[in-house]
């Protein structure tokens, strides 16, 4: 893999390319993020930085106000969430409540707008560096599953870097996701974690 | 910034892309400079400036302290400044803001620089020196306080009057007679950059739609004190060429000062 | 530029009291991401300099007033430690000095971070001096820029600073205390590598227009070396990936 550390400022390309995570410059493409690059790819991935919201992303988040029933939703973002509940819900949102939902749109780069919310009663909620949140996921959720069978713990993953737990061994479920967080670089860490978790110590 | 300005800034920049000045200056040359040397009294020296819209009246005034530690030989001098919140409606009473604050020193800094004030002048004994308070007010701000706050700092230290030491840490404020003894005297000269554009002396429509800011400080041959300011930047060519200019406005501000103290 | 009576000579044949030469940096040491709960963070030693510099945020601007609804807005404070200077105890609280230094450091900021990525949000940058020998400005805003690229937070650019002075008729790169105490003009400068933009330019002192002209390159000189160890201090934590997926 030709992979590369890139700083801000650092040239990309001698032309102007369309890369997230990058601009152009008098007709040159540079990196304004310190990520990875991928020179085959020719993409640039963040190393570090807060979460960039996707439509689609999921989300946890606690309801922070309501005005009718437009909910506002801290995601440890610095923009605005809302939600807008329907009249026909049965369910109403608490201030303080724990809710899952789906990213429906971004307006303006600081405006959240939420859908499909999910009550998520009890439990507890991590926070991981949203760059280090597809490592914790994994491949089409293997990381997220194992860690989940393992501990007999339900865990709601959100791509803006809240980590939702409850039931089973929340202790051990954490060590993991801390270890994911700290060595998502690693070669095989699937296994280690696997290994991590068979044992059950948080010490791994 | 409101509405207005923001307006009014789009405005300058459309007009300057023609290089046409909003109120039809060369893009080198000042407003209008009006010194009223002695305009308070009770101060040893004094000054009123009107650089175009832009007020400032700056009192200098003189006392007996002790020396700073490190000058035993020398007097003292001590810049502060005061956006006054009657001088613009943004202005705001309170603690000094990094605005006034960075005027102040930059003011100080050219002065101090170019040994404007003859310091060991100030020196009365042993533990005992002539301090040197310049204060500037500034009464209505229409852009480049800078430039103007030098300008009368430095009318007002050319207009000082010495008290004499009574002895026992007093000043006789009566008697005052002698001038306070200047060694030289600093221009400053403080250009905007407004995207491609760079002037002399923004007004206060020039500054809001400036990009950066640079003050240049000069006593006519050299380079004594500089600033540079806000979120944009300079080439190091820009720079130099800056510095040229501000060299050849020396002479054209030093008459104007000199002229007004006959 | 204190009292000349008692100066020292600071060149002998060539050197400087240090034993440096004209162009000669004092020793740099740049560690990236070394505090834990700061987004992000840096600690530089410069000659006997030693800062500490970290980054929160983007986050929401606080109080709400301040939002600007379109871009971020960047906070800066540089302080020194009472503890931090040679001789007495320095007085706490923000000077007059330190609320000019963060101020000018701020709007060197302005221009590299990229404020319209994150509108109504705001970036805090902490500047502590823990032991000060002359240059620090230089060598905060140097921390802070590796400070801020560790956060993650979009750049034009990894800025870099550093003082250019005057020592009779030498000009000389990165005076330590003694020197600037003793000197006869100071100029620091912050520089955007990438294309030599001015973000940060003071001076005082006397310097002809020949001698800002030759200052000015020299501290574009000095850069590259200045660059290269920021550069490889973030390298360094991420290659090694302790705090990432390193390569």
């Amino acid at each position: 893999m030709a992979r590369q550390i890139v700083i801000p400022g650092d040239l990309v390309a001698e032309q102007a390319l369309k890369i997230e995570h990058s601009y152009i410059d008098n007709g040159k493409t540079y990196a304004k993020v310190l990520g990875l690059l991928d020179t085959e790819k020719g993409t640039i991935v963040p190393l570090e930085g807060i979460w960039s919201p996707r439509i689609g992303d999921t989300v946890v988040g606690i309801v922070t106000g309501m005005r009718s029933t437009v909910y506002e939703v801290d995601l440890d973002f610095f923009g605005r969430s809302i939600l807008i509940g329907s009249k026909y819900d049965r369910h109403t949102y608490k201030i303080g409540e724990v809710i899952e939902a789906e990213v429906k749109d971004v307006e303006d780069r600081k405006t959240i707008i939420l859908t499909r919310p999910q009550s998520l009663f009890g439990g507890t909620i991590l926070s991981v560096k949203p760059t280090k949140i597809p490592r914790v996921i994994g491949k089409a959720n293997t990381m997220v599953q194992q860690i989940a069978a393992m501990t007999k713990s339900n865990i709601i993953v959100g791509n803006n870097g809240l980590v939702w737990m409850k039931g089973g061994d929340i202790g051990l479920a954490t060590a993991a996701i801390r270890k994911i967080e700290s060595e998502a670089h690693t070669q095989g860490l699937t296994e280690q974690i696997k290994m991590m978790l068979e044992k059950g110590t948080t010490n791994a | 910034m409101g509405a207005f300005d923001i307006v009014k800034s789009n405005y300058i920049k459309e007009l300057l892309a023609k290089g046409v000045r909003e109120d039809g200056r060369k893009t080198f040359g000042f407003r209008s400079i009006k010194i009223t040397p002695g305009a308070i009294p009770h101060a040893e020296g004094s000054a009123m400036v009107d650089l175009g819209g832009t007020r400032v009246l700056v009192g200098a005034k003189v006392q007996v302290e002790e020396p700073m530690p490190d000058t035993p030989k020398q007097g003292n001098l001590m810049v502060s400044a005061e956006l006054l919140p009657l001088a613009h409606a943004e202005f705001e009473s309170g603690p000094p803001s990094p605005e006034s604050i960075e005027l102040s020193r930059v003011v100080d800094r050219g002065i101090r620089a170019a040994n404007c004030i003859d310091l060991e002048s100030l020196f009365i004994e042993e533990g005992k020196v002539w301090a040197v308070f310049i204060d500037i007010y500034v009464l209505n701000y229409d852009g480049n306080l800078f430039d103007a706050a030098t300008i009368a700092a430095m009318a007002a230290l050319m207009n000082a009057k010495m008290p004499v030491y009574k002895g026992e840490d007093k000043a006789d404020y009566e008697k005052r007679e002698s001038p306070l003894k200047l060694k030289s005297a600093v221009v400053s000269t403080t250009f905007a950059k407004i995207e491609n554009s760079i002037l002399l002396d923004p007004n206060i429509h020039e500054e809001n739609a400036a990009d950066a800011r640079v003050t240049i400080v000069t006593d006519g041959k050299s380079v004594r004190a500089m600033q540079k300011g806000l979120g944009g930047s300079f080439s190091t060519s820009e720079i130099e060429s800056l510095v040229d200019v501000s060299l050849e406005k020396y002479n054209e501000v030093k008459s104007v000062l000199e002229s007004s103290m006959k | 530029m204190a009292s000349k009576a008692d100066k020292p000579e600071l060149i002998i044949g060539n050197k400087r009291l240090d034993g440096r030469g004209f162009n000669d940096l004092r020793p740099l040491k740049v560690e990236a991401s070394v505090l834990k709960n700061a987004d992000g963070s840096a600690y530089v030693e410069w000659g006997n300099n030693k800062i500490l510099a970290a980054v929160f945020g983007p986050k929401e601007a606080m109080p709400k007033h301040v939002q600007d609804p379109v871009k971020a807005i960047i906070k800066c404070k540089y302080s020194m430690a009472p503890f931090s200077s040679m001789g007495e105890h320095g007085r706490s609280g923000p000077n007059r000095r330190a609320i000019e230094i963060s101020k000018v450091t701020r709007e060197a900021f302005e221009n590299v971070v990229m404020l319209n990525d994150y509108p109504g949000s705001e970036i805090d940058i902490f500047i502590e001096v823990l032991q000060s020998d002359g240059g620090t400005r230089a060598a905060g805003i140097t921390a802070a820029a590796v400070a801020l690229a560790s956060a993650g937070i979009h750049m034009k650019d990894l800025i870099y600073a550093v003082s250019v002075g005057k020592i009779g008729e030498e000009l000389v790169i990165d005076m330590n205390m003694i020197e600037d105490n003793y000197s006869d003009s100071d100029m620091p400068m912050a520089i955007s590598p990438r294309n030599g933009d001015v973000l940060l330019l003071q001076m005082d002192g006397i310097m002809s227009k020949s001698e800002v002209k030759k200052g000015m390159a020299m501290v574009l000189e000095a850069g590259k070396a200045i660059s290269k160890i920021q550069k490889d201090a973030l390298n360094k934590v991420y290659s090694r990936g302790e705090n990432g997926n390193g390569v």
